[in-house]
């Protein structure tokens, strides 16, 4: 890109070869932990392998595919699931805008805001999960505790089926809802300052400016934040795991549990792999999407 | 822009604009007064809305660090009674479970992934940002690895660690995590080997320095600081991991987050043990926080936002 300035075929050749001397380990690498054990997966998905007989003796085409369609709490996952990225893709889009916007106005105890808006997101998912489990315990919990002290009756946070799955969303919101913020703030950060200036001078209001400004500007940030959200929230797993294990019922059974449990309860490993190749499309179309999108912007 | 559009404006038209700024002034100033009550509550707003949202964030980690430090039966008291803080709670889960062994398999796995991981993706990195080896398509394929859902891989990676006796050990869970640092840290490091250091790098190429001496010399000493940072976010990715963890490791290979989410379920939930437990689990990224604060955004974008 750079030193292939002085021209000829060589010297372009040479950084070409440079390249790929640094790229194959690692091209290596990712090859044979990422792709052979996706296509593993294909060929997985089309054999009757389960963890009682593990072996590839039997070809059985799409059945696996077929059987996990039929399957009767599959629709039930998948619904869950798309209800439960888009609630908590777009309440964390909203009080991340709210917060970022907060922060973008303030210059007093910035820093301490920004580490404790940062904090979330290093904890760790099982913690995350522990740590609300105990704090919304029924009988033993403060949260109830707390409520009761102003006349609210308690709450079976996790008991019942239309609570728990709210439950669930608060608790990703409160452990993921920064990473919006910190997106969105860096996106008000690089913003130019002529329209606010030019804008003021026509005595335009603050909101105002907030409409006709800051919302077209930021589309693009807005836009890649809410993608990369979307897709982080499909692989939501541990805080299942360790909250609610997909119950009541199937209140909270996201897919990525749904899959776990075909896979290491329901022993069918075929199965599994079957679904795991749907999600595969899904997860891979939304990347392709959003790397156009990167692209088209630079 | 605006200001050398304003000197290339005919005299005349300066005139006109003087005045229009002049009546403009007044306007504003008339607002001004208006804008009094206007300017306390936008200082007001944002830090209502920021106080609100730390105390939401700060509290339940606060509540967590009072019941570890309380003794046993107190944690469970309803109203909360506030006992003689201690750090017995602490000891305990060192002495009396097998958290040390925990603590000493997430590192293990944590440090193993990331320093493995590190110089393959150093390389890719480099060839992205200096050469654009591999093009789009290449780019294209480390964003997917990297935005696989674990469930997906996991299912193939027990079947194949099943067969190559990795199931259960730490080498199996180290291959097993570098399916998530050696993507992020090839899309992170990118960034670091864009902009001025390649101005830097190009000079030391036209004093003659090799395609390989340049990046040794130059680029890599440049872009430590930000290879170092890089590192400590893929050990804190590598130190969160739960189901890979889960499902490929055993008895004695069990990390903090597997240890932390059997711990509930052997004997009743003992809250207090499990709340000192956890403080445990995340600190290292409390500390390494304010070192990060920095690096934080380019590593969560993906490099879409500098």
């Amino acid at each position: 890109m750079s030193v292939a300035t002085a021209g000829g075929l060589t010297l372009a050749g040479r950084d070409r070869r440079f390249g790929l001397l640094l790229t194959a380990p690692g091209l290596l690498a990712l090859i044979l932990v990422i792709t052979f054990p996706l296509f593993f997966t294909l060929f997985t998905s089309v054999h009757d392998y389960t963890l009682l007989t593990p072996n590839y003796d039997t070809f059985v085409g799409l059945e696996n595919y077929q059987e996990a369609l039929d399957e009767e709490y599959l629709p039930d996952s998948l619904w869950v699931t798309t209800k439960f990225v888009l609630a908590s893709v777009v309440i964390e889009f909203i009080i991340g805008f709210a917060v970022a916007l907060s922060l973008h106005a303030t210059r007093r105890f910035q820093s301490i805001y920004y580490l404790i808006l940062l904090a979330p997101l290093l904890i760790n998912p099982v913690v995350v999960g522990l740590l609300w489990r105990m704090l919304l315990h029924s009988e033993l919990g403060i949260v109830n505790y707390a409520i009761g002290l102003v006349g609210i009756s308690p709450v079976s946070w996790l008991g019942d089926a239309d609570v728990a799955f709210w439950t669930v969303v608060l608790t990703d919101i409160w452990h993921q809802v920064s990473f919006m913020a910190i997106l969105l703030v860096a996106g008000l950060a690089a913003l130019p300052r002529e329209p606010y200036e030019a804008a003021r001078m026509d005595g335009a209001s603050t909101i105002s400016c907030f409409i006709h400004i800051t919302l077209p500007l930021m589309r693009p940030v807005i836009a890649v934040a809410i993608l990369l959200r979307l897709i982080f929230a499909i692989k939501t797993f541990d805080i299942v795991f360790i909250m609610t294990k997909g119950g009541p019922g199937t209140a909270t059974d996201l897919i990525s549990y749904y899959i776990y449990r075909a896979a290491f309860f329901g022993l069918d490993i075929g199965r599994a792999s079957a679904m795991a190749a749907g999600l595969l499309v899904i997860i891979l179309a939304l990347t392709v999407y959003l790397y156009r999108y990167m692209n088209s912007l630079k | 822009m605006s200001q050398t559009s304003r000197f290339l404006v005919p005299l005349e038209g300066f005139r006109a604009r003087l005045d229009v700024e002049e009546e403009m002034t007044a306007n504003i100033r008339g607002a001004m007064r208006k804008r009094g009550r206007w300017r306390f509550l936008s200082w007001l707003l944002p830090h209502s809305i920021l106080v609100v949202f730390s105390a939401v964030i700060l509290l339940p980690l606060l509540w967590l660090l009072r019941v570890a430090l309380t003794d046993k039966s107190t944690a469970y008291k309803i109203p909360p009674e506030w006992g003689q803080a201690n750090f017995d709670n602490f000891i305990e889960i060192f002495t009396g479970y097998p958290f040390f062994s925990y603590f000493l398999n997430s590192a293990t796995v944590a440090f193993g992934a990331t320093v493995f991981a590190l110089p393959l993706a150093v390389g890719l990195a480099y060839a992205f940002a200096r050469y654009n080896t591999g093009g789009l398509s290449l780019r294209l394929f480390v964003l997917s690895s990297q935005m696989l859902p674990p469930v997906i891989l996991v299912l193939p990676l027990f079947t194949l660690f099943l067969k190559a006796s990795l199931i259960n050990t730490l080498p199996g869970l180290i291959l097993a995590h570098m399916t998530l640092s050696l993507p992020f840290l090839a899309w992170l490091l990118v960034a670091f080997f864009d902009g001025e250091v390649a101005i830097l790098e190009q000079a030391a190429r036209t004093d003659g320095a090799t395609r390989f001496q340049a990046l040794v010399r130059i680029t890599l000493p440049v872009a430590a600081p930000g290879i170092l940072a890089a590192g400590l976010l893929a050990f804190l990715l590598s130190w969160n991991e739960f189901l890979y963890a889960l499902i490929l490791s055993g008895p004695h290979t069990n990390t903090l987050p597997v240890g932390l989410s059997s711990f509930q379920t052997h004997r009743g939930v003992d809250i207090a043990l499990l709340s000192a437990a956890t403080i445990c689990a995340i600190l290292p990224a409390i500390v390494l926080l304010p070192f990060l604060r920095r690096y934080l955004i380019k590593g969560l974008s993906l490099g879409a936002l500098k």
